[in-house]
């Protein structure tokens, strides 16, 4: 049993003076924290400039009364707009332009509804919350208006609604929010394919390209404590690479200011362990995969290719539960990848799956390592692997 | 003491070994000589178990190595045909993982280290990464590491394949010292010159077969031959005379 750990020392401390396998590392642990943190920070922005509004506007002089009723409202300021609207429109020099009409003045005094003309282009998604909050703006003063003038004729302005629409989301803070948190299972998940990969193909393919694996198996071990030693190995830095991404992640998120977005930063050290957990499970699986794989493979380039193909594998599902969140389906617990993207989701998203999904998906994952692990020993005693370089 | 009874080894249509059988004494330096594609290296992976044998069976000092392989491992340390080795871990760190791999103990590895590093002369290369070592300096670490266990038998596949003049001489110092200290030593070799110097005995090998076996003298007087070169090639046959 000893010399599990002594492959496994062996195997960690090659790869760990391997610089490349190092940079591979660092960089795919940063990538994911960096991505959530900077699409947090453009949804922040995104709402932050709708709520402050900087309005172009074309004959001013003549809605002199619209004009201060705009100013008074928050975070609206009145700029002056450009000679050509459509076309600074078009060229995106300006997010939207208001048009007063010549005739608003003469119009709005005899009560007849005054002509405004709103540019804007709705292709631009960014301008879209804007050009929305500019549109409610004008309703606004439109009804605050046309109520007015209906009480100076005696008449209860409430006539004019036949409707009371009220909006109520049902998506709470939390759930817009996770549209971004559905992103950070499938960076976890990446994280521990990646941080596996390099001891997992060295170790194997690697031992085959350099012919150090015939040496190595003259030694007196049991193929299947070598091969376990080495699959210590790889797990170890596949856990390590998903705990150094969860933990830039967790700071990033710590460091951005969620409160501002409508969103509580809930995760506590209770959902940190559960983070763990579930994830966990596939740090078992993922490294005996790739072993199995690269065994296949006669140089470590070569599983390398293989090992990429693989990755396929978590990140498509990956992608798919960004859009479609497999939340409230147990059944997919169990489920290597898939149950890891479902349960991370809804921890994150406040909810807290049961034991019984936990330990669904450690022994589907310790069942399919261990044979994963076995056969990975058979290719450890074939002549055509041991021999075929 | 390792004895080979009747081992046969075919890769598809191709027989490498066909009932090859000879012993290797202790005390004693066996060479295997043959021309390429005489089924040395395949005779010697079968003998060291990595190999399986389609018919025959190997014994290591008395333990049949197909039946007991671990403990038959133990007591043989191979040089195979090609011994990569690791190149970000120092030459000292082969040596310290097969140690350990073989069960001893960190102070008994560092000891026999030290031992190592004097009949090899490594101190200068004990602690570098073997990363930029040369063919020699490379082969001196897979010595070291493949006999760091002290084995009984000991078998090496075209050990000084590729060495310069100084490192063939230094391995051929090993053998000889590993022979006094009455190891069994078998050593593959297509080089005619290195086989005479160095074997008590020869087990001459053509066509995935044994063709003769014995000392110097005896295969003269089998062949009729006044020289070695010309036994081995009365032995070989043409295929011998392509080397």
């Amino acid at each position: 049993m000893n010399k599990v750990f002594v492959v496994a020392r062996k195997e960690w401390v090659d790869g760990f003076r391997d610089r490349r396998a190092l940079y591979t590392l660092f960089f795919s642990t940063l990538f994911g924290p960096l991505i959530v943190g900077f699409m947090f920070s453009q949804f922040a922005r995104q709402n932050k400039a709708a709520q402050e509004i900087q309005v172009p506007v074309v004959g001013r002089e003549h809605a002199p009364i619209l004009m201060n009723w705009l100013i008074q409202q928050s975070g609206v300021e009145i700029i002056p707009g450009p000679e050509d609207p459509e076309a600074a429109v078009r060229d995106r020099k300006s997010d939207f332009v208001l048009i007063v009409d010549k005739e608003f003045a003469a119009k709005f005094r005899e009560s007849r509804p005054a002509p405004v003309q709103v540019v804007s282009d709705s292709t631009s998604q960014s301008t879209r919350s804007k050009v929305q909050r500019l549109n409610s703006l004008l309703n606004a003063f439109s009804a605050e208006t046309g109520g007015l003038r209906l009480v100076s004729r005696g008449v209860s302005p409430q006539i004019v609604s036949a409707l009371k629409v009220e909006q109520l989301e049902v998506a709470t803070a939390q759930q817009r929010a996770a549209m971004i948190f559905n992103f950070i299972p499938m960076f976890l998940v990446i994280a521990l394919f990646t941080a596996g990969m390099p001891i997992a193909s060295d170790s194997t393919a690697g031992e085959r390209e350099r012919g150090s694996l015939e040496p190595l198996l003259l030694n007196p071990i049991p193929r299947s404590l070598l091969v376990a030693g080495k699959w210590l190995a790889a797990g170890g830095a596949a856990l390590l690479g998903m705990l150094l991404t969860m933990s830039i992640m967790l700071t990033v998120l710590s460091r951005l200011a969620l409160e501002e977005l409508g969103v509580r930063n809930n995760i506590g050290t209770p959902q940190v362990l559960l983070l763990l957990a579930a994830v966990a499970p596939l740090g078992l699986l993922s490294p005996a995969v790739q072993m199995f794989v690269a065994c296949f493979a006669r140089s470590f380039k070569e599983s390398q290719s293989y090992l990429g193909l693989l990755m396929i594998a978590p990140t498509l599902p990956g992608i798919l539960a960004i859009f479609y969140p497999m939340t409230n389906r147990p059944w997919l617990h169990p489920i290597p990848v898939l149950g890891q993207y479902a349960m991370v989701t809804e921890i994150l998203g406040g909810k807290f799956p049961g034991p019984a999904s936990f330990i669904g998906a450690l022994v589907v994952a310790v069942i399919l390592t261990a044979v994963l692990l076995s056969l990975a020993t058979r290719l450890f005693s074939s002549e055509k692997i041991i021999f075929g370089r | 003491m390792i004895a080979a009874r009747n081992l046969h080894k075919a890769f598809g249509s191709v027989v490498a070994a066909d009932s090859v059988s000879f012993s290797a004494p202790d005390g004693a330096v066996t060479g295997l000589l043959g021309p390429n594609g005489a089924g040395k290296t395949t005779s010697l992976r079968m003998i060291y178990g990595l190999l399986k044998p389609a018919g025959g069976q190997v014994e290591i000092d008395g333990l049949d190595i197909a039946a007991n392989p671990l403990a038959a491992q133990s007591r043989i340390g191979v040089l195979p045909d090609i011994s990569g080795l690791y190149a970000r871990l120092t030459a000292r760190e082969h040596i310290r993982y097969f140690g350990e791999l073989h069960g001893l103990s960190r102070a008994e590895i560092d000891r026999r280290t030290a031992e190592w590093i004097g009949i090899l002369d490594l101190s200068g290369i004990i602690d570098r990464r073997v990363a930029g070592f040369s063919h020699g300096e490379r082969t001196k670490v897979a010595i070291a590491r493949a006999l760091i266990h002290n084995p009984q038998n000991i078998l090496l596949d075209e050990p000084t394949n590729g060495l310069d003049v100084m490192s063939t001489r230094a391995v051929r110092e090993i053998i000889r010292h590993l022979r006094s200290q009455g190891r069994c030593v078998v050593f593959s070799s297509h080089v005619m010159q290195e086989v005479s110097a160095l074997c008590d005995r020869i087990v001459v090998m053509g066509h995935g077969r044994v063709v003769a076996e014995g000392t110097a003298e005896e295969l003269l007087a089998q062949t009729g031959m006044a020289s070695l070169e010309d036994a081995f090639v009365s032995l070989v046959g043409p295929q011998g005379e392509a080397e």
